[in-house]
């Protein structure tokens, strides 16, 4: 059987591809932003690169400018000298017509020629392009060729070469080994007696000028770079005495701001950073001190609060047992006088759960209150609080259920706290309730356990239902009061919950009732946006739906629960 | 008989009512305003029961609690304003059988004031055993070997409780029920303090205990008879 045989594309190798250089790029510039002192360094590094290779440019360029002129000058000069010798030699001879010794007089100013002329490249043309018995066509030595000068050069030799006019071009000279030489040709014309004007080149090598030049070059280049490195390094470690404190003053603010508020900043000298470290100090002194006094303030006002409820609890006291014993006796008082008795009783009752309430509060606020953690299972605690205010539910005609498909699981609370908590929704639930079922839920996740209570009466508006849980704040100041609580039951519950690390939210719609749910954590992490038990309810379910899902009706309720 | 009780209070208001109430229920009062006297005028009086507030001007009501429980297991009963944790605590460990948080009503009062001065629940003559004690009820007697243990009422209530069942585990709700009279949720640390300073009267050692063991999670049970 032939056996399928899979090609697998083999890539070519690549190092490092575009996304990683892309990577690279990104790093770079977060470095950019990030590092003021890689910023600066890069700055300085750049600018530093531009100005020393303008620099050098400049320098490479004069220098060669200048050393190409001196020999320039040189070469003219040893020319000049050169051939002002000859020309006196030539003057001086006597050659009566005869060629050989025309041919000879040439040659012999060729050897003082050449060593006047510290060269040994000559060539010497004659000018007259007619032919004579007596003039020879010139010389040459070195390897200097009449193609090698440019006709330019040539026209100007000979047409105004005449009061010893000196012209010099460069021109490569043929070096060894084919590769061409740079060099200097400097023409002139010489007077032969009897004969008349030749055009005298004399070719300069310029070799070790280009040598001295190169290196010049190649130094000025070393040193450049040399000197960006160097004052990169340089600014780096400058930087770092200047970033360093600024560092240092970034964390210590972040401190500060993190709520630490004794850090301070080691201040040395007297230069502008430690300026900033002095203001800075100064700051933090200054809010320090601001904020212990506000904190003492607060401290003292909450310690009053709670000094006056002490205080205030001891003639309570005697009112209260006063009161009492007034009550007990009011049979034997006239009607008037026993309702009067009556009402100071339940009225001292009301002003005793209102100083209770306070001094809750008044520890919160101080945050002087202890949680007694113990397992416990919410289900069962929303059960015993449903049983323990049936009659009151009964008496407002409302019939109290409880869905709990989860939350059995005990979970780390405070009972008591818990339990107040509850008694204080299922209360409001019954008071708001006008007499419609009141359903509580109880559930859990992973994360949390919850617990809601929905009632299905008036219900408030978003903004009333923002403040439900503000101190003393009432949804409709004239709304009757039937079981009467201080006005500070939902703070002390969103304290409780909040001190358990849950929540405690609110829905709510006018004529669609309310709903609260209490969300706790099962560990230490603070309870996660997500209750097991949405806060809206997604009110489609109306109340013919209730109980459906769960019909888990508890203690004897009247309807029983399942329908 | 009538029970004499001393009334410790600065309020002289509160202190009034406070007689108006127990004499109505049949109690004598005596009236003790100053701290820095309460103990001579409890030695001079010596009533049957304490009602202690638990701030007082000059001699605080921890040390002059302290003071009295040095010389005698009267029953005392703190009034205090504040249940925050520590000072109820100190209250108890000072010695106080019980306390009372302002406002209070006079049925609570005097229900807390019944219960502690009631005869021992238990009064037949017999003689329990708890660890290496002998515990003579009758007598209101701890021994140990020939060496008597003294004890307040309340501690010995609280240890004839648990000798008379040894087989149970008794919770603290269970414990508050039987020696204290609360008939619902109370202050479990009541149970706590009196169990440590029983403790410390009654076991060889105290961080080790024999006589009144604890029941992780559950409550306090009678030490195996030795």
């Amino acid at each position: 059987m032939p056996t399928a045989s899979v090609t697998v594309p083999v890539r070519p190798f690549a190092w490092r591809d575009g996304a990683w250089w892309r990577a690279r790029a990104e790093d770079l510039g977060t470095l950019w932003r990030r590092s003021l002192r890689f910023r600066i360094v890069a700055i300085t590094l750049a600018l530093t690169a531009l100005t020393i290779i303008i620099a050098c440019v400049w320098m490479a360029l004069a220098i060669q400018n200048d050393l190409f002129e001196s020999r320039k000058t040189q070469a003219l000069t040893d020319a000049r000298r050169a051939v002002d010798s000859a020309q006196a030699t030539l003057n001086n001879a006597v050659v009566q017509d005869d060629p050989v010794q025309v041919q000879n007089l040439l040659t012999s100013i060729q050897g003082p020629l050449s060593q006047q002329s510290t060269t040994d490249m000559t060539l010497a043309v004659r000018i007259d392009t007619t032919p004579s018995q007596l003039a020879p066509p010139g010389f040459r030595s070195g390897g200097l060729e009449e193609s090698m000068i440019s006709p330019e050069l040539r026209k100007h030799v000979r047409d105004q070469g005449g009061d010893e006019k000196q012209w010099a071009q460069s021109i490569a000279l043929p070096g060894p080994g084919g590769t061409p030489l740079p060099g200097l040709v400097v023409g002139q014309q010489i007077i032969v007696p009897d004969i008349g004007p030749y055009e005298l080149y004399l070719a300069y090598d310029l070799d070790d000028a280009a040598t001295t030049l190169s290196f010049v070059q190649v130094t000025l280049w070393i040193v450049g770079s040399a000197l960006v490195v160097l004052i990169g390094a340089i600014a780096w470690f400058t930087l770092r005495a200047v970033t360093t404190p600024i560092r240092e003053a970034a964390e210590t603010s972040a401190q500060l701001a993190a709520g630490d508020l004794g850090v301070r900043l080691t201040v040395h000298g007297e230069d502008e950073l430690a300026t900033l470290g002095r203001s800075f100090n100064a700051m933090a002194d200054s809010i320090q001190s601001q904020i212990n006094q506000l904190a003492e303030l607060s401290l003292v006002q909450q310690r009053f609060v709670s000094d006056v409820s002490h205080e205030l609890r001891t003639p309570l006291t005697t009112i209260r047992l006063a009161s009492d014993m007034l009550n007990d006796r009011r049979d034997e008082f006239d009607p008037a006088t026993a309702r009067a008795a009556e009402l100071m009783h339940a009225q001292v009752q009301r002003f005793e759960v209102l100083l209770g309430d306070l001094l809750e509060i008044s520890r919160y606020d101080a945050g002087s209150v202890q949680l007694e953690l113990e397992p416990t299972s919410l289900a069962r605690l929303a059960e015993d609080v449903i049983v323990s205010m049936q009659q009151l539910a009964e008496q407002h005609g409302s019939d109290v259920r409880l869905v709990a498909p989860g939350g059995y699981s005990p979970v780390d609370m405070d009972p008591r706290r818990i339990r107040r908590i509850v008694r204080n929704l299922l209360g409001n639930a019954i008071e708001h309730g006008e007499g419609k079922p009141i359903v509580i839920t109880v559930d859990s996740n992973q994360q949390a356990v919850a617990l809601g209570v929905r009632d299905y009466g008036l219900g408030m508006t978003e903004a009333d239902a923002e403040r439900v849980f503000d101190r003393f704040w009432r949804a409709d100041p004239s709304r009757r009061r039937t079981i009467g609580g201080t006005g500070l039951g939902l703070s002390i519950a969103l304290g409780d919950a909040t001190l358990h690390r849950g929540a405690l939210t609110v829905w709510s719609r006018p004529g669609h009732g309310s709903n609260f749910v209490l969300t706790l954590p099962r560990g230490p992490a603070p309870v996660e946006p997500g209750s097991p038990i949405p806060t809206d309810p997604d009110d489609d379910a109306s109340l013919d739906d209730l109980g459906l899902t769960q019909p888990i009706a508890l203690h004897d309720l009247p309807d029983g629960g399942a329908r | 008989m009538t029970s004499r009780i001393l009334v410790v209070d600065d309020d002289t208001a509160l202190a009034e009512m406070i007689g108006i109430v127990l004499r109505t229920e049949g109690f004598e009062t005596v009236f003790c305003a100053d701290g820095a006297v309460a103990v001579e005028v409890w030695r001079a009086q010596r009533p049957d029961l304490i009602l202690l507030d638990l701030m007082l001007p000059g001699v605080d009501g921890i040390e002059i609690c302290t003071r009295i429980r040095a010389e005698s297991g009267v029953p005392i009963i703190m009034l205090t304003a504040r249940t925050d944790t520590a000072d109820v605590v100190r209250g108890l460990e000072s010695g106080a059988d019980d306390y009372i948080v302002k406002p209070f009503n006079p049925k609570e009062l005097v229900a807390r004031i019944r219960t502690r001065l009631r005869p021992g629940t238990s009064q037949s003559g017999e003689v329990l055993r708890i660890g290496d004690l002998t515990v003579d009820v009758a007598a209101h007697e701890v021994r140990r070997g020939e060496g008597s243990i003294a004890l307040t009422p309340l501690e010995f209530e609280l240890l004839v409780a648990l000798a008379s069942k040894p087989q149970q585990v008794f919770s603290r709700e269970m414990l508050l029920e039987q020696v204290w009279g609360y008939h619902y949720k109370a202050d479990t640390r009541l149970v706590n303090v009196h169990v440590q300073r029983l403790r410390a009267k009654v076991e060889q050692d105290p961080d080790n205990p024999k006589i009144v063991t604890t029941v992780r999670g559950v409550g306090y049970r009678a030490g195996a008879i030795v």
